[in-house]
């Protein structure tokens, strides 16, 4: 019997689910519904789907209709082959419970069409009766219609939504002097015209007094004064407070436009500052460039710099030790002539000097005698 | 129907009905229930402006304590304010004639306050009985004079609401008699009376939302030497 209503309930809530308008409770029961009849009836098979129909048939209230056969659950639009029919009748005979006649017709309706099940196997009574409502709610007389929706409350299908609410109209419905509603001279215009009310006004009013049905007693001249004062109030300061009642709303709808048009003038602000930067950006990559040649040119100086340097040093210790070996043989050089000119003069023997003397003086003769012969 | 005097102050019933129960709801079925909308339409509006008005000056004196007493305040006073100005109209009973009504409000109301200062602060509460700088000798007689004060408040605040309104009613009715009753002899003078009518109506509009104003002014600033 579980696994029969199960697959009944799987079958025709799929099927009415797709109909109808029911929201996530109905959705939620036949998904429940269907994960719980597709674990049972693939488990079970057509046999033991049948014990169990036929088990259950007799136990069912009568007012139970019969749970479909498994078969149901194939596709529907097949046709009605010999050996289907067959298993259908060995099925469906002994679980119709005396519905359906003993040749075992085809129930090709059973697979397709929603089940307006009423009441059903109180096992699956409350998502039974969720789906069933509405019809089952317009069976009853109005006043227990009314009673049960109220108790059925928390059971309804239809999600009761209070946004977005209908409008308010713009004006009130029309009044003629202040009272009575235009809807009830444009009433009795076909039948009177244009001054039909007044005169049942007037009629009415003169009758009233006539027949003293209304004594003028002393609460007419109160009620004179009092509606003076009121007619008066009304007229003189009813713009005036229309107005301010309008002047308040406005200022509540106006402060909140305000915050939404500043977060829109923001988000635009924002969009047009996010556009420069990206023309910004755009640029960043000259800059990038000249900065990459900047910073190539600082290298190249400063290698080059470097370079110099390096030169500079190297000529440096270089030309020391040129300087040291030019200096060395200078001294050398010096010393060595000083050390021959003092060994020559030491060399220079007194003997040897008396004699370049002697030569000298005979050199000197024998010039002054040649000078003597030229002159 | 031949109205004497006080039959508009006799509480209203219809075949053995009373009828002050109505009397004293119908007001409430003239205001606007608030509606889902954050928008509505004028007379809600207004309503709503009127309300916050008067909440805004009853309790801005009070301390965070007293904001406590701000739905019955503002309720009694939109309710005394309804039930005064629809008594104006002709052939209307208006509650607040009755000593009965005004004592019943203005009674456990004044004993809520003077309990709570009991309660709460009571050297405080009773140090009101005696006001500062006083001269030694007179401090008894003016405990017992302050003591009487206090305890007549309710009196005063009940009786105050009946007799303005009842006095108001009942000079209405009277010089309403005199217009008709001099209409048809002099016609002249029953208009001076009516213009003095309708003066003496502008007048018991005032008186009866001023009436409505004291009672929950007083009312609230007897809560506020006691909270």
């Amino acid at each position: 019997m579980q696994a029969g209503a199960l697959g009944g309930m799987f079958h025709s809530g799929a099927a009415s689910a797709a109909e109808s308008s029911s929201s996530e409770a109905a959705g939620a029961a036949v998904s429940g519904g269907a994960g719980g009849g597709a674990a049972w009836g693939s488990g079970s098979g057509g046999g033991s789907g049948s014990s169990m129909a036929a088990a259950a048939g007799p136990a069912a209230p009568p007012t139970c209709l019969p749970p479909p056969p498994p078969l149901a659950r194939a596709p529907a639009p097949r046709p009605p082959s010999p050996r289907s029919r067959e298993s259908r009748a060995a099925i469906s005979a002994p679980g119709g419970g005396g519905h359906r006649t003993g040749r075992g017709l085809p129930p090709p309706l059973l697979t397709a069409f929603p089940r307006p099940a009423l009441l059903s196997c109180p096992a699956m009574l409350s998502r039974l009766v969720l789906r069933a409502a509405p019809a089952a709610l317009r069976a009853l007389p109005p006043p227990v219609a009314v009673g049960v929706m109220h108790t059925t409350r928390p059971l309804h299908t239809t999600q009761q939504s209070l946004a977005p609410l209908p409008p308010l109209p713009e004006k009130g419905g029309e009044v003629r002097h202040g009272l009575i509603p235009e809807e009830f001279f444009q009433f009795l215009y076909p039948k009177t015209g244009v001054t039909g009310p007044y005169m049942l006004g007037t009629g009415l009013l003169l009758y009233f007094l006539s027949k003293e049905i209304y004594v003028v007693n002393h609460e007419t001249a109160a009620a004179a004064c009092i509606l003076t004062v009121i007619i008066y109030g009304i007229k003189k300061f009813g713009g005036n407070v229309a107005a301010f009642a309008d002047r308040l709303n406005e200022e509540k709808l106006a402060a909140v436009s305000a915050l939404k048009n500043e977060s829109i003038q923001a988000l635009q602000t924002a969009i047009e500052e996010e556009k420069k930067e990206q023309w910004r950006v755009e640029g960043r990559t000259y800059l990038f460039d000249a900065k990459r040649n900047n910073i190539a040119m600082l290298l190249e100086t400063n290698y080059r710099e470097r370079l110099l340097m390096v030169y500079n040093e190297v000529k440096k210790r270089l030309d020391y030790q040129v300087a040291m070996q030019t200096l060395k043989r200078q001294k050398e050089q010096e010393h060595m002539i000083q050390w021959v000119e003092k060994n020559v003069v030491q060399s220079i023997t007194p003997q040897q000097q008396k004699e370049s003397i002697a030569k000298c003086i005979l050199d000197l003769k024998a010039l002054s005698k040649s000078v003597h012969a030229a002159v | 129907m031949n109205l004497s005097f006080f039959d508009q102050f006799s509480s209203p019933s219809m075949l053995g009905i009373p009828l002050i129960l109505i009397s004293m709801a119908f007001p409430a079925l003239l205001l606007p229930s608030p509606d889902n909308r954050w928008i509505t339409n004028r007379l809600s509006t207004i309503q709503l402006w009127f309300v916050n008005f008067i909440t805004k000056q009853l309790l801005t004196p009070l301390n965070k304590e007293g904001h406590k007493w701000a739905l019955i305040l503002t309720s009694l006073m939109v309710f005394l304010l309804l039930i005064n100005l629809l008594g104006l109209l002709p052939y209307t009973f208006t509650p607040t004639t009755q000593l009965s009504m005004s004592l019943a409000l203005a009674f456990p109301l004044w004993l809520a306050t003077l309990l709570t200062g009991l309660r709460n602060q009571p050297s405080a509460s009773l140090g009101h009985l005696l006001p500062e700088g006083t001269p030694t000798l007179l401090i008894p007689a003016l405990v017992m004079i302050e003591t009487t004060s206090l305890l007549i408040r309710p009196f005063a605040l009940g009786v105050r609401l009946t007799a303005n309104l009842t006095a108001g009613h009942l000079l209405i009715q009277l010089i309403s008699t005199a217009t008709m009753a001099l209409f048809p002899t002099m016609p002249a003078v029953s208009l001076l009376t009516l213009l003095i009518l309708l003066l003496l109506t502008i007048l018991e509009v005032a008186v009866a939302m001023i009436q409505a104003y004291v009672f929950v002014l007083l009312l609230s600033l007897y809560l506020q030497e006691n909270i």
